[in-house]
């Protein structure tokens, strides 16, 4: 471990006891640390302005360009591990959002590492739509040259996984990038993967020569404020099915109360909630596995295991383990992602029953991971708590009653009284703007909810900026989400303005879009004004709809072109006035 | 009492006839409700504000106001429409209502549950097939009732033109409902016109009932309303003019003897052509005579029990400027309806259906919405709602009968039913009525199944007995003209009244309080045992009653609070 040559002598200015200290620091430490120790002392020097002879001239660190495309906040926290890798192994890393992302930026990078999420069918996130799009499109520019690797972030419970980081590596190379480091696509489970990546990416990237250098140091670099993501014990104060007894729906309304304070978040966080699997759903599978005796691995299918998702791997691992003809030849006659969608892991035990021991039956199953909502209260009004709102979702295909697990278990399992662990999980891309900004929220059903924490910080803060609140749900007597506090709200001015919609009120559907359209004179008067435009709720349909809602007032209130009413909505993008949490 | 006038006087004179701030509530998207004084005017619109109050006990919990809603009444005189207005009510009680439709004691129809948000819609389609729900309800002459009268084709036409003239004649001026709901334009009148040459700004102290009929049917309740009017007949069935009835009502409100139901009494005669001119008179003086303090006491009968028959007459007389001969003698004989079919004078059958409650919807094993929907699509005659709450497929050519019986029968409209459930009635309560203190619709049935058995047990099934059910003291469904009256006093608890004429011509008396449903079985079921052995020949129920000395007969006026000698259940 420790070099002899690295040894402090003797004879340097310090007290034995400092030596002995200094060794045990500066002995062990790599080329790369030693460099940077250099460029930090020189660095000391010449910020107190007292001039130092320097043993080498201090050389600025090979840059390191950095680009994720990220909805939950998984690639935008790989991002920042590659970073500090980076830092590690003498590179000089710049992190880019791809929301942000200029693409003539890159024809200059000389290393590019990219970091991909792919989103429901294989699209991009929203916020990367618009850089996604360009760099696919025509117009992309040339990166001869630029060093690249893709690590790539889906779901295989998803058709299409890692679809974008899988089209990104190529298109990169196309534009006649050099491909270093070969893609990893990963899964939900991804911290180890991507960690191997990484280093194997690390030992591609840094310049042999890294090290014996004197590393610029930044001083005015300043660490990330993190708040604390661990995950923490809650008791449920609350557990209010915000639906009429007459509805279809069951909406929670979950209140958390915090031992020592609830963890530091801000309104547009989310909170990860650690969900167990319906007991009932895994003693059906256990049954039909003849596993039923299991108590170990009952205990873990309920709490630790993802039982539910079926994905291709899950039945290429079936066909392999247990070489079931029926499930081969559904592989071989490429049937298998068609049959798949709508079915879960219980399917494909029950459909093609073959004998399985403990071991196998594990193998087909992830951990299981938790899942995000949005909080729907404000620390400033709630203090020691955390609202959640979480819809049950519950449907029927091929001939069996499904159940979303998280939401289940929270429709279900909790009860007031009892507890359930989450984590934070911030958002910093879904945050209020100054006080004096107008805000205009678009928030169907439990897309409501981070809305209630936006009104709840703006009275608490007494913000200036008016807001604006769009709902929608199915009818307005069994489904009006926190009726009652949007009327105190619009009562007491934490709320200017509110309109809503219901679909089955009336013959013909009215959803939330249409109101927007009724309203549109307005809304441009808004966002001309410097208004937020805050969309949250559902991706396939509803954030696709407003969108082309807000494209189309813009230019029928202004008389634009279908591409300049376009572009109108892109420069609100870029200028992070149009923001989405959808899910 | 206090000198004040009431607070609904201050509402109406402040509302700029009917006008109040209506149009701004609508707009108030983020409430199913309107604010107070509003809900008092839109009444005069022909709806009322409601709540499910079913659904009362979990909506502060679920963070949501209470599940408002709004009931609409129909103006309907003489419950007549055109199969094609029947279609309409009943796709927009689908598409804005509950889905359902209910057939009124007083012959219109009233949708439940449409909220706020989708009342223009409702009443736009109303509209397009010439219906309107203007004053049915508010301090104002609502619905015009007439006898259906399914054999007497020609007398009915004479009363339905009456009674549609009466209603015509006494509809506000105001152009209030057309702004508001229909998007009318607002018309600017000047200051100096008199928009409402009979009601004036304030319009009457109180609602107000106005009723035709034709002897021998007594199915409209002549006596249970403010204004009746009895056509009296020569040998040949035509009409020489009409006996006048006035001061009847049924509301009063539980442990206030000063208040009661009252039988109208005769005023007099008239001929045809100064019907509209006494009614006009009859209304202006109930409007310059009535109270307008108490609204409790603020109906015609307190009125002429205040003033006397006498004086009041004499000032309709002078200000119709029509002398009023002596009241002539008539005869009727029920107020139920005929089941089945009837041959017309020269329009066709009629078939008359029994609708439970006047509840028109589908239950399984009973589509009676969809029949009635099959019905009114093939049928070019007239649909005839009945003041008990059922309906009359009127004027049914010969070829089209079998295919309209075969509808109704096999949806159970003309399933056979005891005497009593024939001559039952029911006002809608609970839950979407405001003031019911007890079930009423949704538990007579029930109730009825008991009584049938016990019925049964005394060989009454086959006899007609009219027993109706309130679910609070203001009398929707007429139970003090009962002979077996039930008013609801408080969750599960009656009261029971008994002696009523069947004829409708006396009310009935308190007879028990708070009976619950084996209470009520208790009481009645000796009686019922006591009348099938001591009955005359012919005698009704409540005749037999008072004969054989279990209630004392009432008279008129706070008569109805006296000599009640209270029934103690064992």
């Amino acid at each position: 471990m420790s070099s002899v040559l690295a040894n402090i002598p003797k004879t340097a200015p310090f007290s034995e006891e400092d030596v002995a200290l200094l060794n045990r620091v500066v002995g062990p430490a790599s080329a790369v640390q030693r460099a940077w120790l250099a460029g930090f002392l020189a660095g000391v020097e010449s910020a107190t302005g007292q001039q130092a002879q320097l043993a080498a001239p201090a050389r600025p660190a090979e840059p390191l360009t950095i680009v994720y495309a990220s909805e939950s906040g998984n690639s935008e926290k790989l991002a920042g591990d590659i970073a500090k890798a980076a830092r590690n192994s003498g590179l000089k890393p710049t992190i880019i959002d791809m929301a942000d992302l200029e693409l003539r930026a890159l024809t200059s990078a000389k290393r590019l590492v990219v970091i991909a999420a792919t989103w429901g069918e294989g699209e991009p996130p929203a916020r990367a739509m618009r850089a996604y799009n360009e760099l696919m499109g025509e117009g992309a520019p040339r990166l001869d040259g630029v060093e690249f690797g893709v690590l790539a972030l889906g779901d295989t419970a998803y058709a299409e996984f890692c679809a974008i980081g899988k089209k990104i590596d190529e298109r990169l190379a196309a534009l006649g990038g050099k491909r270093v480091v070969d893609r990893v696509d990963c899964d939900l489970d991804f911290a180890e993967p991507a960690a191997r990546w990484i280093g194997d990416a690390m030992k591609v990237l840094t310049p042999p020569n890294a090290g014996g250098r004197v590393i610029e140091v930044d001083f005015g670099a300043k660490p990330a404020a993190s708040p604390n993501t661990d995950i923490v014990e809650a008791e449920i104060i609350e557990h209010v099915d915000l639906n009429s007894s007459r509805s279809d729906k069951e909406t929670i309304h979950l209140a958390l109360s915090f031992e020592g304070g609830a963890p530091a978040y801000e309104p547009g966080d989310s909170l990860d909630l650690y969900p167990e699997n319906d007991p009932a759903y895994v003693d059906e599978l256990l049954k039909l596995t003849r596993l039923a005796d299991d108590d170990k691995l009952r205990a873990d299918f309920i709490k630790l295991r993802d039982v539910t998702t079926l994905s291709l791997k899950t039945v290429e691992t079936y066909a392999d383990k247990t070489g079931h003809q029926y499930v081969k030849a559904l592989i071989a006659d490429g049937q298998a992602r068609e049959w798949i969608a709508g079915r879960q892991l219980i399917d494909l035990i029950a459909n093609f029953p073959i004998a399985l021991d403990a071991e196998t039956l594990r193998a087909l199953t992830r951990p299981l991971a938790p899942r995000a909502y949005s909080i729907a209260s404000s620390r400033r009004e709630v203090e020691d708590e955390a609202h959640l709102l979480i819809s049950a979702v519950r449907y029927e295909s091929h001939g069996r009653a499904r159940k979303g697990v998280a939401s289940n278990y929270v429709a279900e399992q909790l009860k007031r009284g009892g507890r359930v662990r989450v984590k934070l999980k911030p958002n910093k891309h879904f945050a209020l703007p100054s006080l004096d900004k107008d805000i205009i929220m678009v928030g169907p059903g439990t897309g409501v909810a981070p809305f209630r924490a936006f009104v709840q910080e703006r009275r608490a803060t007494e913000a200036t900026g008016k807001s604006w609140l769009f709902f929608g749900d199915r009818t307005f007597t069994h489904d009006f989400l926190y009726q009652l506090d949007w009327q105190d709200a619009l009562k007491d001015g934490a709320l200017t303005r509110m309109d809503v919609a219901f679909s089955r009120d009336t013959p013909e559907k009215i959803y939330i879009q249409h109101k927007l359209w009724n309203r549109r004179a307005d809304l441009v008067e808004w966002l001309d004004g410097g208004a937020y435009f805050y969309v949250c709720g559902d991706a396939k349909a509803m954030a696709k709809d407003v969108r082309a809602a807000l494209v189309r007032a813009y230019a029928d209130v202004k008389a634009l072109s279908p591409e300049a009413a376009e572009q109108a909505v892109v420069t609100l993008e870029r200028e992070k006035r149009y923001l989405q949490d959808t899910y | 009492m206090t000198d004040e006038l009431s607070r609904n006087e201050r509402i109406k004179e402040a509302s700029d006839y009917l006008r109040g701030t209506l149009a701004d509530g609508l707009r108030e998207e983020i409430t199913g409700a309107i604010i107070e004084d509003d809900a008092q005017l839109v009444k005069f619109h022909g709806m009322y504000l409601q709540d499910d109050r079913d659904l009362r006990p979990e909506r502060m919990r679920k963070k949501m106001e209470k599940a408002f809603a709004f009931m609409i009444r129909v103006r309907i005189p003489g419950g007549v429409l055109t199969p094609r207005q029947w279609l309409a009510l009943d796709q927009v009680a689908r598409d804005y209502g509950s889905g359902s439709m209910r057939l009124t004691t007083r012959q219109t129809i009233q949708l439940h549950g449409v909220i706020k948000s989708n009342l223009k819609a409702t009443l736009k389609a109303i509209d397009a097939v010439v219906l309107n729900s203007i004053a049915a309800c508010g301090d104002i002459n609502r619905n015009v009732m007439c006898n259906v009268l399914p054999e007497q084709s020609r007398a009915h036409a004479a009363a339905i033109e009456l009674a549609r003239s009466i209603s015509d004649h006494l509809l506000p001026h105001t152009p209030a409902y057309r702004e508001i709901w229909l998007d009318g334009e607002r018309i600017a009148g000047g200051e100096e016109e008199v928009v409402e040459p009979i009601y004036g700004k304030t319009y009457l102290p109180r609602k107000f009932k106005v009723v035709v009929a034709v002897p021998p049917s007594n199915d409209v309740d002549v006596f249970a309303h403010d204004l009746g009017f009895v056509a009296i007949s020569d040998k040949s069935d035509n009409i020489d003019g009409w006996d006048i009835t006035v001061g009847g009502g049924m509301g009063m409100t539980h442990g206030e003897p000063d208040t009661y139901p009252r039988a109208a009494e005769a005023m007099g005669f008239c001929q045809t052509a100064d019907v509209l001119k006494v009614a006009e008179a009859i209304v202006t003086v109930q409007r310059d005579w009535g109270d307008r303090k108490n609204r409790k006491h603020a109906r015609l009968k307190y009125t002429i029990e205040d003033r006397g028959l006498d004086a009041f007459r004499a000032e309709v007389e002078r200000r119709s400027g029509v002398g009023l001969a002596p009241a002539k003698p008539y005869t009727f004989t029920s107020t139920g309806d005929r089941y089945g079919w009837t041959e017309g004078q020269d329009t066709g059958g009629h078939l008359t259906l029994f609708v439970q409650n006047g509840r028109v919807r589908d239950v399984p094993g009973a589509a009676q919405q969809s029949a009635l929907r099959a019905i009114a699509q093939m049928h070019e005659g007239e649909f005839r709602i009945t003041p008990n709450q059922n309906l009359v497929i009127a004027n049914v050519p010969t070829g089209q009968q079998a295919e309209i019986e075969r509808i109704a029968r096999d949806a159970g409209l003309l399933a056979p039913c005891s005497g009593l459930r024939r001559n039952s009635m029911a006002c809608v309560a609970l839950p979407t009525c405001g003031l019911a203190l007890a079930e009423s619709e949704r538990y007579l049935p029930e109730l009825l199944d008991a009584l049938d058995e016990r019925l049964a047990a005394h060989g009454l099934s086959a006899d007609e007995i009219v027993i109706r059910m309130t679910g609070c003291p203001n009398g929707c469904a007429r139970p003090y003209l009962a002979e077996i009256g039930l008013v609801g006093k408080g969750p599960g608890r009656y009261n029971l009244y008994l002696g009523a004429a069947f004829d409708g011509s006396r009310m009935n008396k308190l007879y028990a309080e708070d009976l619950d449903h084996a209470g009520i079985i208790a009481a009645l079921d000796p009686l019922f045992a006591a009348y099938a052995a001591g009955r005359q020949k012919g005698e009704r129920f409540g005749d037999y009653a008072i004969r054989a000395g279990h209630i004392a007969a009432s008279g008129n006026g706070a008569d109805f609070h006296a000599n009640v000698r209270a029934y103690k259940p064992k």
